[in-house]
C-alpha cells in the first residue's frame, strides 16, 4: 500500500514535471473594461522539450499572453502554472525567481551602450544559480557568441554593432543562463535568414538537449517547420493548433 | 549579487557628459563651501582672542556676554586673583579703540589697541622674549602686520600718531582683523595706562603654579572673589563666543540658508542628470527587471551613480573652493580657510544630495513596466 501510494505520487509528479507552461481558462482585459478581454479562455500546455510558435493576425493577443506567462502581468481569471509555480497571487519576490527561469527574448534588444557584449552576458550570469568566474563566464559568452554568428564581437558595444547583431547579442542574454523555459516575440524579426537560422538551430538544440521549452510568437513561415506545435491565435482565443511533422528548416 | 560597476560605467560612457555633469555638481559643492566658509570664518574672527590666550584659566567680568561687547572688569580683581593659592600670574588683558592717522592721506582711522604687562605676553601673537624686550621701552608698540591695508604702509622704526601721541613702531605681530576691527596695535600696560588711567581690562588671563589642579584652582577662585567675575578655561571661553555668536546674530540661520540653497542645487542637478539618464534607458532598466533583477540591484545601480556624481563634483568642487577660498581670503583678511571641520561637512552633504537626488530618481525607475517591453 505504502509503495503502491508513493509511486502513484512520483507519477503524478512527473506527469506534472513535463509540463513547463499550463495555462487554465485564463483571461485578461486591459483597464476596468472586463467586457473588452483580450485574452478570453485560454487553455494551454507547452510541454518540456516542446516548441511551441504562436501566431495569427495582430491584434490577437499572442503578446499579451506572452506577458502573462513571463510574470511580466498578473492573469485576471484562471489560472497559470510555469516551471511547477502558480503565478496567480505570486509575491514579487516569487515572480523574480520565475523570471530568472525565463529566457526573455524581446522585439527590441535593450542592450546597455555602455557595455560589451561579454559585460552584458556576465551581468546576466548574475542571476545565474551559481555565478561563475570571469574565465568561465568568458568561455561560456564565447561559444554562445560564437554560436550565433558573433564570436569576433565578445568586447564590442551596442554602439559598433548593426542592429541584427544587437539582436544576436540580446538573444545570447536570454540563453546564457541556460533557462528551462524561451519566451521569445518575434526574435528573428531585424535578423537575415542565415542569422534566424542559427537563432533557431541554438534553440532547436536545446529543445533537443531536453534543456528547455520554447514558446516563439512569430510571423516568420520560413521557422513554422521547426516548431513542435503552431498555435494559432484570433481575437484573444487560441483558433486552432497544427501539429508540425518535420522539424528541419 | 555583484554587478561590475553598471552604474559607473553607464555615467562614464561619455567623459564630456560626465564632466559638465561634474562641473553643474561642483556649482552646488562651491556654492556650500563658500556660505559654510564665511561662517566658519567668522565665528573664526569672533573667537579670534580667545584663540590667541596662553593660559590656563580667563576671567571676564559677570555682565559680559561675549568678547566683543566693551564689559570690562575691576582692576582690582586681577591683583586680588593673583594672591589665590595655585595662581602663578594673573595678567590684565586691555582693549581699547584709537585712531590711527594715515601717513598717506592724513585720515584718522579706528585701529583696535591690545595692551598687557610688558613682563607677561599672554597672547600668541609672536616670539614672547622680543615682545617683551620692544614693550619695555615706554611708547614703544607693535603693529599687526595682518591687519587690513587700510592705515598705510607701516614698518619697524617708524613713528605713528595714536589719539594724538607719538609711538615708534618697534616690531610686528600676528593677530588678523575680525568683522569689527579692521587692524591691530599692541603696547604695554604700563603705556596705555599714562595715556588713558581709567581704562578697565577686559579680561584678565591666569597661568597655573606648577602642579596647581585646575579645577580646583578655579574653585577656590570663584570662592575669593566677589560674584561679578566669571571664570572660564580658554576652551569654554571660545565655545562661548562661538554659541553667542550663532545665537544674537542671525548669520547662523543666513549662512544655513546658503547652504541649504547649494544642497538643493545640488540634489536637482543631480536630480536631472540622474533622470536623463534613466529616462534614456528606462526600457534596458525594465529588461533587468524582466531578467529577474531586484529592486535592491536597480537601487545599487542608481545609487552609485548619483555617488560617482556628488564625490566627483566635490573633488571638483573642493579645488574650485580652495581657489574661491584664496580670493575671499585676500579680500577680506577673514580666515577663510578649508579644514577639516568644512571639508568633511561639505563631503557629507554632498553625499546626502545624492542619495535624496537618487531616490527620488529611482521611483522613475522603479515604476518603469517590464510589461511593455513585448
Ligand atoms: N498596454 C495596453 N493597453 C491597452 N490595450 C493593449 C495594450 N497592449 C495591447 N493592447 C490591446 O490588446 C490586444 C492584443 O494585443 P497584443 O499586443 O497582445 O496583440 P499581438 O497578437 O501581440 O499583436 P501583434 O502581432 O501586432 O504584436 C490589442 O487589441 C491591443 O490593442
Ligand atoms: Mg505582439
Amino acid at each position: 500500500m505504502l509503495d503502491l501510494s508513493a509511486r502513484s505520487a512520483l507519477n503524478a509528479a512527473s506527469a506534472e514535471g513535463d509540463v513547463a507552461v499550463r495555462v487554465v481558462d485564463a483571461s485578461f482585459a486591459f483597464g476596468p473594461d472586463a467586457s473588452k478581454p483580450v485574452l478570453v479562455s485560454i487553455d494551454f500546455t507547452l510541454k518540456r522539450s516542446e516548441f511551441v510558435i504562436l501566431t495569427g493576425p495582430s491584434g490577437a493577443g499572442k503578446t499579451t499572453l506572452l506577458t502573462l506567462i513571463g510574470t511580466l502581468r498578473s492573469v485576471q481569471g484562471g489560472s497559470i502554472v510555469v516551471l511547477g509555480t502558480e503565478l496567480k497571487g505570486l509575491s514579487p519576490a516569487g515572480q523574480r525567481e520565475v523570471r530568472k527561469k525565463i529566457g526573455f527574448i524581446f522585439q527590441d534588444h535593450n542592450l546597455f551602450d555602455a557595455l560589451t557584449a561579454f559585460q552584458t552576458l556576465r551581468l546576466a550570469m548574475e542571476l545565474a544559480p551559481v555565478r561563475p568566474s570571469r574565465e568561465e563566464a568568458l568561455e561560456r559568452s564565447h561559444v554562445l557568441l560564437t554560436a550565433l554568428g558573433m564570436g569576433d564581437y565578445l568586447h564590442a558595444r551596442p554602439g559598433e554593432l548593426s542592429t541584427g547583431q544587437k539582436q544576436r547579442v540580446a538573444i545570447a542574454r536570454a540563453l546564457i543562463n541556460d533557462p528551462p523555459l524561451i519566451l521569445a516575440d518575434e526574435p528573428t524579426a531585424s535578423l537575415d535568414h542565415a542569422s534566424s537560422k542559427r537563432v533557431i538551430d541554438l534553440v532547436r538544440a536545446r529543445i533537443e538537449g531536453q534543456k528547455a521549452a520554447a514558446l516563439m510568437v512569430t510571423h516568420d513561415n520560413r521557422i513554422f517547420s521547426a516548431a513542435d506545435r503552431i498555435v494559432n491565435m484570433m481575437d484573444g482565443r487560441i483558433e486552432s493548433v497544427r501539429q508540425e511533422s518535420k522539424r528541419q528548416i | 549579487m555583484q554587478s561590475p560597476g553598471l552604474g559607473i560605467r553607464l555615467l562614464a560612457l561619455s567623459s564630456r557628459r560626465l564632466a559638465a555633469a561634474f562641473a553643474g555638481m561642483a556649482v552646488a559643492v562651491v556654492v556650500m563651501f563658500v556660505e559654510l566658509g564665511l561662517l566658519l570664518g567668522i565665528l573664526d574672527s569672533q573667537a579670534l582672542m580667545a584663540n590667541l590666550v596662553i593660559g590656563d584659566l580667563v576671567v571676564v567680568d559677570e555682565a559680559r556676554s561675549n568678547l566683543h561687547k566693551w564689559d570690562t572688569m575691576d582692576r582690582v580683581r586681577i591683583s586680588q586673583i593673583g594672591g589665590v593659592a595655585g595662581v602663578a600670574a594673573s595678567i590684565p588683558l586691555y582693549q581699547v579703540p584709537m585712531g590711527l592717522k594715515n601717513t598717506d592721506d592724513e585720515a584718522i582711522r579706528r585701529i583696535v589697541v591690545l595692551a598687557f604687562p610688558a613682563t607677561e605676553v599672554p597672547l600668541a601673537i609672536g616670539d614672547p622674549r622680543e615682545i617683551s624686550a620692544a614693550l619695555s621701552v615706554p611708547d614703544n608698540v607693535l603693529f599687526d602686520r595682518l591687519s587690513r591695508p587700510i592705515y598705510a604702509k607701516i614698518e619697524p622704526g617708524q613713528n605713528i600718531e595714536l589719539d594724538g601721541a607719538q609711538n615708534r613702531v618697534a616690531g610686528l605681530v600676528s593677530i588678523g582683523p575680525d568683522i569689527v576691527n579692521d587692524g591691530a596695535i599692541v603696547m604695554s600696560e604700563g603705556t596705555l595706562l599714562s595715556r588713558r588711567p581709567n581704562v578697565r581690562p577686559i579680561m584678565g588671563i591666569i597661568r597655573l603654579s606648577p602642579g596647581a589642579d585646575l579645577e580646583d584652582t578655579r574653585a577656590r577662585i570663584v570662592e575669593n572673589l566677589p560674584n561679578d567675575v566669571r571664570v572660564y578655561t580658554p576652551r569654554e571661553i571660545r565655545w562661548r563666543e562661538i554659541a553667542f555668536t550663532l545665537r544674537s546674530a542671525p548669520i547662523g540661520i543666513l549662512f544655513g540658508i546658503g547652504m541649504l540653497a547649494g544642497l538643493v542645487i545640488g540634489s536637482i542637478t543631480c536630480y536631472q542628470i540622474l533622470f536623463n539618464e534613466i529616462v534614456d534607458r528606462l526600457e534596458q532598466y525594465a529588461t533587468l527587471k524582466a531578467m529577474g533583477f531586484s529592486e535592491m540591484f536597480l537601487r545599487r545601480v542608481i545609487l552609485e551613480q548619483a555617488i560617482l556624481l556628488s564625490w566627483g563634483g566635490f573633488l571638483v568642487g573642493l579645488a574650485a573652493s580652495w581657489l574661491v577660498y584664496l580670493y575671499i581670503a585676500g579680500e577680506t583678511a577673514l580666515l577663510v580657510r578649508l579644514n577639516i571641520v568644512s571639508v568633511s561637512t561639505i563631503f557629507v552633504l554632498a553625499t546626502l544630495m545624492s542619495v535624496v537626488a537618487g531616490q527620488l530618481a529611482l521611483r522613475r525607475v522603479l515604476n518603469a513596466d517590464p510589461a511593455e517591453l513585448y
